[in-house]
């Protein structure tokens, strides 16, 4: 029975994987095998496009734009990534991203608590949120969309009830804020000294997170639980993996982060507005992972993608604005990227059963 | 692959496992009544009976993945409780379960070992050591003469045949005490079935771990078990030894009907009758 497979290697039959020969198969494989490649293709086309209409796109005060946007967005597509590949969702990041902050600055006016340390607050608000919609989903068996439906609509309640929905001013802590996402950056700065560094401070913070995610979920333990639980829950569970606790932690991932990025936006902007985050910033977070080639079927899915797909989106919504189109048009063009990215998805999977590539 | 091959167990060889008088309900539901299994160290048992017989529950309560209502199961002589397949997988009993459990969207290698990764620590982060989870997956499973493409395919581009020798694979590398198999011949082609096969009867050769076969046809599994339990609406109506019966007979008792009385009758006709091989009309 112990007969060597070596020796069959060279007599096997031309069945089962095929090898790719022609460029075009070639390109299909890279496109299928790394997600992420298709998705960067559409958004190198994007800034070409974008800059031979209007030649200030690339200039360092417009893609700092972008890339705060960027920064925004990525920050929670990644922890959706991350859900979305356990199988589930969360649609109350929109509201953690208003509360976190506007707790950060309420405790600090009110109680004279450092920002840094009522920033660190805010975000373990955010966290505790996640454990309380991962709970709720995992134990009382609601599905994640409704439980964070639910949740959504009562943070943004709580939010919009503390204070009047009226924004606060932010306190100012230096280095706190020029570090956590202030821009400094003036045209009479160059571009690579500290001031400059700050125009980008919430886009390289978000591709720290980013980073650290792709190695989280590619090269530890709990990435490849979380891929299990996504991809066969019950086999997972069957052969020993805790499949609760890691959609709760992953619930809190996306709260942190959640929470994170509004902490980054209300110093950005020295203000803490109830209605910074809401629905749309939810909607755009998701559309930004599923522009990056996470299905929203579990099991599959990339950190690298969903700042790709952050990119697109802050691109779309900047671009189109500059090229003087209406902000409102910008839906259109970023529903029918939502949709184009889908379609292509499944046709690169389709590809990928029928050819075995 | 002939039953003469291998010796039968000796009698006196020490009980590994007893599941002594499990119950359990699922709701409105009776799974399994009062049901006493004995496994000795090294034997092939197989567990036979119809669907909804109650053969997975039974197994699945051993694996710690459900919780019996009453009984009690005695491990290496001492009474255990599973909480999770976890903690059974952890003292040494591993099943691979009829849907196999597993994970299409990670490579052989890494279904290999999810649930005891190897890891490595590269600037003080604990990080998956893929390298030698790749190694180790493709040295044991030339050992085992499984052939697939490759380790590093994702496992949902393997044939029914290469998941399920992927999955046997993965419950045999630990060394487990006790290895059960639900329904391992399931949707698998004669060939394929052959290769399975041979690897349960290679470890039953070796007696080196203890198996529960479950199986929902016993004549494909006859000459690779030492005894045959069989289970009918969550009671075991007849514990058999395969070297003492033959598949004939055994597909008599079952034909005759499966009522428990009629089975008991069945078997001791077997006992008392030289002539029932004669009688074709039961």
């Amino acid at each position: 029975m112990a007969q060597t497979t070596h020796t069959s290697q060279a007599t096997r039959r031309e069945v089962g994987i095929k090898v790719p020969d022609t460029a075009f198969e070639r390109a299909l494989v890279i496109l299928s095998r790394y997600r992420e490649a298709s998705i960067a293709v559409v958004a190198i086309v994007l800034v070409i496009y974008f800059q031979s209409g209007n030649t200030a796109f690339l200039s360092s005060q417009e893609l700092s734009v972008v890339l705060r946007d960027t920064g925004r967005f990525g920050l929670i597509a990644v922890a959706e990534v991350m859900l979305m590949i356990t199988g589930e969702i969360d649609l109350s990041v929109g509201s953690t991203f208003s509360l976190a902050p506007y707790v950060m600055v309420l405790m600090t006016i009110g109680w004279g608590v450092p920002l840094a340390v009522s920033a660190v607050a805010g975000v373990l608000l955010g966290v505790l949120i996640g454990v309380v919609n991962g709970i709720i989903t995992v134990r009382f068996r609601v599905p994640s969309l409704i439980t964070t439906v639910g949740t959504f609509f009562l943070l943004q309640g709580v939010v919009v009830s503390v204070y009047n929905s009226q924004p606060i001013v932010a306190p100012v802590q230096e280095p706190f804020n020029e570090i956590f996402g202030e821009n400094l950056y003036s045209p009479t700065d160059s571009i690579w000294s500290w001031h400059g560094l700050t125009a980008f401070t919430p886009f390289l913070w978000t591709a720290l997170v980013v980073a650290a995610m792709a190695l989280v979920l590619n090269r530890t333990t709990f990435g490849l639980h979380t891929i299990a639980t996504g991809s066969n829950i019950v086999g997972a569970k069957e052969i020993g993996v805790r499949t609760d606790r890691i959609k709760v932690y992953n619930f809190m991932i996306a709260g942190g982060f959640a929470a994170a990025a509004g902490v980054i936006n209300t110093t950005q902007f020295a203000s803490a507005d109830p209605l910074a985050g809401g629905p749309f910033l939810t909607l755009q977070a998701i559309a930004a992972a599923v522009i990056g080639g996470t299905s929203l079927l579990g099991g599959s899915g990339t950190a690298i993608g969903a700042l790709i797909g952050a990119f697109v989106v802050a691109t779309l919504n900047n671009g189109l604005v500059m090229m003087g189109a209406q902000a409102t048009v910008s839906d259109i063009y970023l529903g029918a990227a939502i949709i184009l990215a889908m379609m292509l998805n499944v046709q690169v999977d389709r590809m990928r059963a029928r050819r075995r590539i | 692959m002939n039953q003469k091959d291998i010796p039968a167990v000796n009698p006196n060889t020490p009980v590994i496992l007893e599941m002594n008088h499990i119950s359990k309900s699922f709701g409105a539901v009776t799974a399994l009544v009062d049901v006493s299994i004995k496994l000795r160290q090294g034997e092939v048992l197989a567990l036979v009976g119809d669907n909804g017989a109650g053969k997975s529950t039974l197994i699945k309560i051993l694996s710690g993945f459900h919780h019996p209502d009453s009984g009690t199961i005695v491990y290496r002589g001492n009474e255990v409780h599973f909480g999770s397949p976890r903690e059974a997988r952890a003292q040494g009993i591993e099943t691979v379960y009829q849907d196999l459990a597993l994970i299409n969207d990670l490579s052989v290698y890494h279904n290999m070992f999810v649930g005891r990764e190897y890891h490595k620590r590269i600037l003080g982060l604990k990080l998956l050591d893929n390298r030698k989870m790749r190694d180790l997956a493709q040295t044991y499973l030339n050992t085992l003469g499984i052939e697939i493409p490759s380790v590093n395919s994702m496992v949902d581009l393997l044939s029914g045949g290469q998941r399920q020798s992927v999955a046997v694979a993965r419950s045999i590398y630990s060394s487990p005490t006790i290895l059960v198999l639900d329904e391992p011949l399931a949707a698998l082609g004669v060939r394929e079935g052959a290769h399975v096969l041979g690897l349960i009867q290679n470890l039953r050769r070796q007696r080196s771990v203890s198996i529960i076969l479950i199986v929902h046809n016993y004549n494909q599994v006859f000459e690779v078990c030492d005894r045959i339990n069989f289970l009918h609406s969550g009671e075991i109506v007849l514990d058999a030894s395969t070297s003492e019966t033959s598949e004939e007979e055994l597909i008599r008792i079952v034909k005759s009907g499966l009522g428990r009385e009629a089975i008991a009758a069945a078997a001791a006709e077997i006992e008392t009758s030289a002539e029932w091989r004669e009688d074709k009309e039961i």
